[in-house]
């Protein structure tokens, strides 16, 4: 049993077994559950999917709770636009659910997979498809119902939940949005036990067009990009760009299983457009048409993957989306990526550009057979709806026991170097969250509100105390802090 | 202090080579419900749906389990086998895989290590000693295999003694089993009545050693299949048929270096009838009955056997597909020796199955 727990999907920590897995079907019970690790003093990690790629649902000793048969669906409030699931439920199971309703989450979900869980995406804040329109999975959270990893096993609710007259129908106005407290928290601030969610509209066509610009020149993605936002407005489903290296690997046997010739040289830009009626669908096609006219040529989604439709729905397709990204994980099995993937602001992005590139330029023998290609900027941008975007990536470690540490130490570095551009990551798990501490991120005054929040929740200091280097109370962040490298 | 040395110690394992450490533990293979797919999926694995549903119960905590023990930090048990043996080996794990993984040779790698190590499921060693002993998994006198032959009204030839064109390999189940002999018999007219030139081993027939290869026990397993290896290898057909799932499995992947040796087609009855009715240009009549089908694991998942099925059924009937099918179709739960092994959990899955089933409104 231990040993079918020991591991998440990443080429640098050990091999790690809990002394105790449970696998709670309430909230009671997962109460009853920490009310135990508190009088004995046990540490805690609760695990959703399991699909983690940053060691955030895994514990060496203590226990795990994994929280997958929670997976219910309470409350479909069709007139109020909300849902209210259990936080195990699927990301595949919750959209399959909403999908004949007419009605969607509009994010659908971190690219982990199917089997990523509703609590795994709010504790992550992650994005996915659909989130150049809706936001990341935090975005649509009205609030949660949570354990608190205290001695009683306190069960709360946040949004208008927190009002015990109220239905979950809003994040804000009862008191202080404490439902940000567990957003991206990865597992340390309580464990969220039911999730409130919002409901959209789904918009029944869809369509998604792919471009290769003709020039690599990244400033004119983020002019067309603007463009888009602007013209296409509310029908702009998704934005996301793969990198001219990736495309010109793919030519030649595109060549040979299509008998098309692309000369464009630039990045991809996969586009999808969504909307309420096909007339309206028909027009914003027509004007994305005229907006990449002079920049870009449109290819199929063969281009990409030849399993691909003409028109590939990653995006607003579940296998689409989770499968392309389940592959770039590990292209090459048992090579595993380490997910560096971050925000950055458009604005930033020349500079950022110049700082990835001349980083893996300057580490390419480091990360040899780690990086799979040295130079490369990003595995993909995602686009989100308030001028920034995820810079997708990793570093690629062999996934076998000799490797680990150095694979580990390459990742806190590149991660610390991101931090220290100014990049917000997500799925912080343990690895990155000890990397934003580790490249000394906060304030003395940010540290010891952080530590108060922790202490209040969470007075014995026993769930995912590895995440953040918050290991106990008495140390400090200083501790871990390591010196710029770079 | 010798090293611990994985190759030598888990030789089944070591048979597969790098793909033991391939699963990078992303969990698709734990529940890909997706209703927008085609044809829809709706969970994955039958084993986690119907038992606790703990990691183990599904491929990544086997995959883990493999890994730790290649690793040298698990040791075989008998512990593991209670969890390991409840699989059904459906294969829809391997569905699941962004990277085509084959789980179930896995599987069965890992159970025959655990039969060598003396940690197998008891419960299956009567049922493999009498398929060595008696070439039969059912414990009966293999000389009731011919009995369903008596209630034909015309004479099939003995492949023991007669030249044939075609094998008809009956298998134990339909052979021995009164309730589901009518699978051979109806099978046999059916050949009969499109004057195809066929016999069989009847009462000499040995079992394929299905079972055997699926619980892991590979030296009863290779007795059987080194015995019928010689019968093949006297007669003279280049042709297998066979209408048993698990059979058509075995003899065409299990045996496949042996049928290449031979120069042996293996064909399902189904995938045989299908060809031959598009190669004659048969005619078939609508029976007008409503009818629903179910995709075995071994002819779906394991051997890619889809349309054929569909192709003679949706002319002679009225077919109504189940919610779960072909590449996602749910396992009966009879397979992997669960049916034997984990009674209860088997038909539990089954229930569901045909619960699917009943909601077509097939007849």
């Amino acid at each position: 049993m231990k040993a079918a727990y020991s591991r998440n999907v990443d080429p640098a920590f050990p091999d790690r077994w809990a002394d105790i897995i449970v696998r709670p079907e309430t909230t009671e019970e997962v109460s009853n559950i920490v009310k135990i690790a508190n009088k004995y003093k046990i540490r805690m990690v609760p695990r959703g999917g399991g699909a983690d790629l940053v060691g955030g649902s895994v514990t060496e000793t203590g226990i795990l709770i994994d929280l997958t048969r929670m997976n219910k669906v309470l409350e479909f409030n069709k007139d109020d636009y909300y849902i209210v699931v259990e936080c195990g439920i699927t990301w595949g199971a919750l959209i399959s659910h909403l999908h004949p309703t007419g009605y969607t989450t509009g994010v659908i979900g971190p690219g982990s997979g199917f089997a990523a869980t509703i609590g795994g995406g709010l504790s992550n804040s992650t994005a996915g498809g659909g989130s150049t329109k809706y936001g990341l999975v935090p975005d649509i959270c009205l609030g949660v119902e949570v354990v608190l990893p205290n001695e009683e096993g306190t069960i709360i609710r946040t949004g208008s939940a927190a009002n015990k007259y109220a239905q979950p129908f809003c994040r804000y106005g009862v008191s202080p949005d404490f439902t940000g407290l567990f957003m991206g928290d990865v597992g340390t601030m309580g464990i969220k036990t039911k999730a409130f969610l919002r409901l959209f509209p789904d918009p029944p066509y869809k369509q998604a067009r792919m471009y290769v610009l003709n020039k690599p020149d990244y400033n004119r993605v983020f002019e067309l990009s603007k463009q888009i936002r602007f013209e296409i407005n509310e029908a702009l489903r998704d934005i996301s760009v793969l990198p001219p290296i990736l495309i010109q690997m793919r030519l030649p046997q595109f060549k040979k299983e299509t008998g098309q010739t692309i000369s464009a040289k630039g990045p991809l830009m996969n586009i999808t457009i969504e909307a309420m009626e096909e007339s309206t669908l028909k027009v914003k096609l027509e004007k994305l048409t005229k907006i990449m006219e002079n920049d870009a040529v449109q290819v199929p989604g063969s281009l990409i993957n030849p399993e691909f439709d003409e028109e590939p729905k990653f995006g607003y397709d579940l296998e689409g989306t989770f499968h392309f990204f389940q592959q770039s994980i590990s292209p090459m099995p048992a090579q595993i990526s380490m997910a560096t993937c971050h925000k950055i602001p458009i604005s930033h992005m020349g500079g950022v550009y110049d700082k990835i590139i001349d980083f893996s330029r300057k580490h390419a023998s480091e990360f040899s057979g780690g990086a799979v290609f040295p130079g490369i900027f990003a595995s993909m941008l995602y686009f989100l709806p308030n001028g920034n975007f995820v810079v997708l990536g990793g570093v690629s470690g062999k996934n076998i026991e000799g490797e680990r540490e150095k694979n580990m130490e390459r990742w806190h570095r590149k991660i610390r170097h991101q931090v220290r551009y100014g990049g917000a990551h997500y799925w912080l798990g343990e690895s990155i969250s000890q990397s934003v501490t580790e490249a000394g991120a906060f304030t003395p005054e940010y540290e010891q509100f952080f530590r108060d929040m922790k202490k209040t929740v969470d007075p014995n200091y026993l769930l995912s105390p590895n995440k953040f280097h918050l290991h106990t109370y008495d140390s400090k962040f200083k501790d871990y802090y390591v010196e710029e490298e770079d | 202090m010798t090293e611990f040395e994985p190759k030598e110690k888990f030789k089944h394992l070591a048979k597969i080579g790098p793909n033991i450490l391939q699963c990078i533990a992303c969990g698709d293979c734990r529940e890909q419900t997706d209703y927008t797919a085609n044809p829809p999926k709706w969970g994955v694995c039958v084993a986690k749906d119907h038992t606790s549903g703990f990691e183990p119960y599904f491929a990544r905590g086997k995959m883990q389990i493999i890994r730790s023990l290649w690793q040298g930090k698990l040791d075989l048990s008998k512990e593991m086998a209670e969890v390991i043996f409840q699989c059904p080996t459906c294969n829809a794990c391997a569905e699941a895989c962004a990277y085509d993984m084959d789980n179930v040779e896995l599987y069965e790698a890992l159970r025959a290590e655990l039969v060598d190590a003396g940690c197998g499921l008891e419960v299956h060693n009567p049922m493999n000693k009498a398929m060595v002993e008696l070439l039969n998994p059912y414990e009966r006198d293999n000389k009731l295999k011919a009995k369903w032959l008596e209630k034909l009204d015309f004479k099939v030839k003995d492949a023991n003694t007669e030249q044939v064109e075609n094998l008809y390999f009956v298998g134990c189940t339909a052979a021995l089993t009164p309730d589901i002999e009518n699978v051979a018999i109806n099978s046999a007219k059916i050949f009969n009545k499109l004057g195809i030139d066929f016999g069989v081993y009847g009462e000499q027939e040995v079992c394929c050693g299905s079972v055997g290869m699926r619980t892991g026990d590979r030296k009863a397993f290779n007795s059987v299949a080194n015995k019928n290896y010689e019968m093949f290898k006297k007669s003279g057909f280049k042709t297998i048929i066979t209408s048993c799932a698990g059979c058509y499995r075995t003899l065409k992947k299990d045996y496949a270096d042996h049928m290449e040796d031979l120069g042996i087609t293996v064909y399902h009855t189904i995938e045989f009838l299908a060809k031959y009715i598009k190669e004659n240009n048969v005619q078939m009549k609508n029976l007008g009955v409503k009818t629903t089908y179910h995709d075995p694991c071994h002819t779906g998942r394991h051997m890619g056997l889809y349309e054929e099925p569909r192709e003679i059924l949706s002319k002679i009937t009225d077919l109504t597909e189940m919610k779960t099918i072909k590449q996602a179709a749910k396992c009966c739960g009879a397979g992997g020796g669960v049916r034997k092994g984990f009674a209860e959990l088997s038909i539990d899955i089954a229930k569901s199955r045909i619960q699917e089933a009943e909601e077509t409104g097939a007849e």
